[in-house]
């Protein structure tokens, strides 16, 4: 008569996709805090190529973290730029508004990676507050 | 419900004492943050200086006090043993409270420099130093605590199993006693005076405090999440790895501009701009545990602080301190209100809810109980967030008076005083205290939670005592 596997081996091994959601949780945490723009296009390429044949768990990290991506690069990029067009640097207000906000929105958006890194390595699915939705 | 072990309950004083002084503490703050706008508020009953000496050496022996009864509470049921000498550690806590209470007295019964005649500064000068201020005796009856405590911890696990969660802890509160040695060197020349005070402060809140912190965390994230021990042991390892190869290097951001080689712009540049990582990991821990978890623990409001703990942590200790950390930026940002902001969350995210989260999981059971009534619990969830809010607020609205402050005093052509610029930042030191004040209402809610009972139509209903699942 086989042996019955361990239950707690059971659940160490890593589900279908798993792997692969971690690396887009990666990813976009590595475009944030490390390699921008670089990262993302990795994160990029790796959705193209698995969208379409990625088991679930990993197609919803993919699509959570390239969307929550783009919004990132909105709004750090475009919103801080317009701050900036719009005050010039030459005012002390708008160092406050500029630091506070980039402060702000960055540690905010890295605190939700964090939170789906965590929900990847536990082989969960995630939905990104707000930036989960990809851009129209 | 019964302790494991009946030697834990001599955590539970401790736990009182730290949760008193916290209040005091927190008085002290609201005082404090008057008197920036308010400058003789209670002057010359208790002035600014003094003030701030009580708020912050409070903020160090609640701390420590939470320290101690966290590690009677973890030690016996890690070493699967009673508590070498429970009678040491009720002798203890009242040689240390009673000490820390006549120093505070002190403080605010005579002027500093009598003070330091009445306890014999003359013969070791170690006094008027930041954070240091404790007269000699008291910053030897803190040795002679430390020694014995460690005594009674170090003899219950040599009696006893050997657990990483107990070996870190044993490592952090070695280095704790072993750093506050250098409280007693106080060399003439300035720069080596600052350079060794940072062995204290630095090394220990950014150094061996962290090995503290992520022992009692492992602790309550095993006893509430299920998670195998080895799991929780991996990530610890790798927790303290990357605390201790970024930390003790990155000691190095105090010594940008107080005298030591230029170097250390370099080093401490590089090295504290990788501090972030262990917090990071650390958030990351104490989210993958409660994914992971086997089991729905009914204490809900000690998981949320301990998740609490890792997010804040990050922020405060991470994000806030990575802000000004690089040389180039801190040569413009250097002990501006950027670093009182940083202070606030860091300590706040890191150690007081670390604290909290061990007394929330450990004071249920030490009152007779596996966990609190669900009213007491839903009362302390809303203080976890009166609190947790309000400390993001007081960070945020530092941080706004600190950017003006370096744009008026060391941006502009022509810079103005400090006291002038002060002036202009009033607007952000009253919303500060406003926040403040919603701050102590949390704690006011925190307290109060401690005494609330179920309702008797909740508890017919059977809704009081959750049980584990």
């Amino acid at each position: 008569m086989p042996v019955s596997p361990d239950p707690s081996a059971i659940e160490e091994m890593p589900l279908p996709g798993q792997g692969l959601a971690v690396a887009a949780e990666s990813l976009y945490l590595i475009n944030l805090l490390l390699l921008p723009g670089l990262a993302f296009l990795a994160l990029l390429w790796l959705y193209q190529r698995h969208r379409a044949t990625a088991p679930p768990l990993a197609r919803q990290h993919l699509r959570q973290t390239l969307s929550a991506s783009l919004w990132a690069g909105v709004l750090l990029i475009i919103a801080n730029l317009l701050i900036l067009i719009l005050g010039g640097y030459d005012k002390a207000s708008i160092w406050v508004m500029v630091i506070l906000y980039f402060t702000t929105v960055h540690a905010t958006l890295v605190m939700l990676g964090i939170l789906g890194l965590a929900r990847a390595l536990a082989g969960q699915p995630y939905a990104y507050p707000l930036v989960g939705k990809l851009l129209p | 419900m019964q302790l494991q072990y009946k030697s834990q309950a001599v955590a539970k004083p401790y736990f009182i004492a730290a949760i008193a002084l916290f209040a005091g503490q927190i008085l002290f703050g609201l005082i404090l943050g008057l008197q920036y706008v308010i400058g003789d508020f209670l002057f010359p009953a208790i002035p600014f200086n003094v003030a701030r000496m009580v708020h912050t050496n409070l903020l160090i022996v609640w701390l420590l006090f939470g320290f101690m009864g966290a590690a009677y509470y973890l030690v016996p049921e890690e070493t699967e043993t009673e508590l070498h000498s429970p009678l040491l550690a009720h002798v203890l806590f009242w040689v240390f409270l009673i000490a820390g209470v006549l120093t505070v007295a002190g403080y605010l019964a005579v002027p500093y420099a009598t003070l330091a005649e009445l306890t014999g500064n003359e013969l070791l000068e170690t006094m008027g130093r930041e954070f240091l201020e404790q007269p000699l005796p008291t910053k030897l009856g803190i040795v002679v605590v430390a020694l014995a405590f460690l005594y009674n911890i170090g003899m219950t696990l040599l009696k006893g199993r050997k657990t990483a969660i107990t070996l870190i802890l044993l490592m952090g509160l070695i280095g704790l006693a072993v750093l506050f040695l250098f409280a007693f060197y106080n060399p003439s020349n300035l720069v080596k005076d600052k350079y060794f005070w940072w062995w204290v402060v630095h090394l220990w809140v950014e150094g061996v405090w962290e090995l503290i912190l992520g022992a009692i965390l492992g602790f309550v994230l095993l006893k509430i999440t299920g998670v195998d021990r080895e799991v929780i042991e991996k990530w610890l390892y790798v927790i303290i790895t990357l605390t201790l190869v970024t930390g003790i290097i990155g000691t190095g951001h105090h010594y940008y501009w107080i005298g030591p080689p230029g170097y250390w712009q370099w080093w401490g540049s590089v090295f504290s701009a990788l501090e972030p990582i262990p917090f990071f990991a650390l958030t990351i821990f104490c989210f993958n545990m409660v994914n992971r978890r086997r089991r729905q623990h009914p204490n809900k409001a000690a998981t949320l602080w301990a998740l609490g703990t890792g997010v804040m942590a990050f922020l405060g200790a991470g994000v806030w301190g990575f802000l000004h950390t690089l040389a180039p930026v801190n040569y413009y940002t250097h002990g501006t209100q950027i670093t009182a902001a940083h202070g606030h969350m860091a300590f706040y995210g890191a150690y007081v809810m670390v604290v909290l989260t061990m007394i929330s999981y450990a004071m249920p059971i030490l009152r007779g109980r596996e966990v609190n009534p669900e009213r007491s619990q839903v009362l302390e969830m809303w203080s976890f967030w009166l609190m947790t809010v309000s400390m993001v607020f007081i960070t945020l609205f530092l941080t706004a008076a600190g950017i003006l402050q370096v744009w008026l005093q060391r941006i502009i052509p022509n810079p103005q005083p400090f006291m002038a610029v002060q002036d202009q930042l009033a607007m952000f030191y009253w919303m500060r205290w406003l926040a403040g004040v919603v701050f102590f209402a949390g704690l006011a809610v925190y307290l109060y939670s401690f005494f609330a009972k179920d309702k008797p139509e909740a508890i017919e209903a059977g809704e009081a005592h959750p049980s584990v699942t």
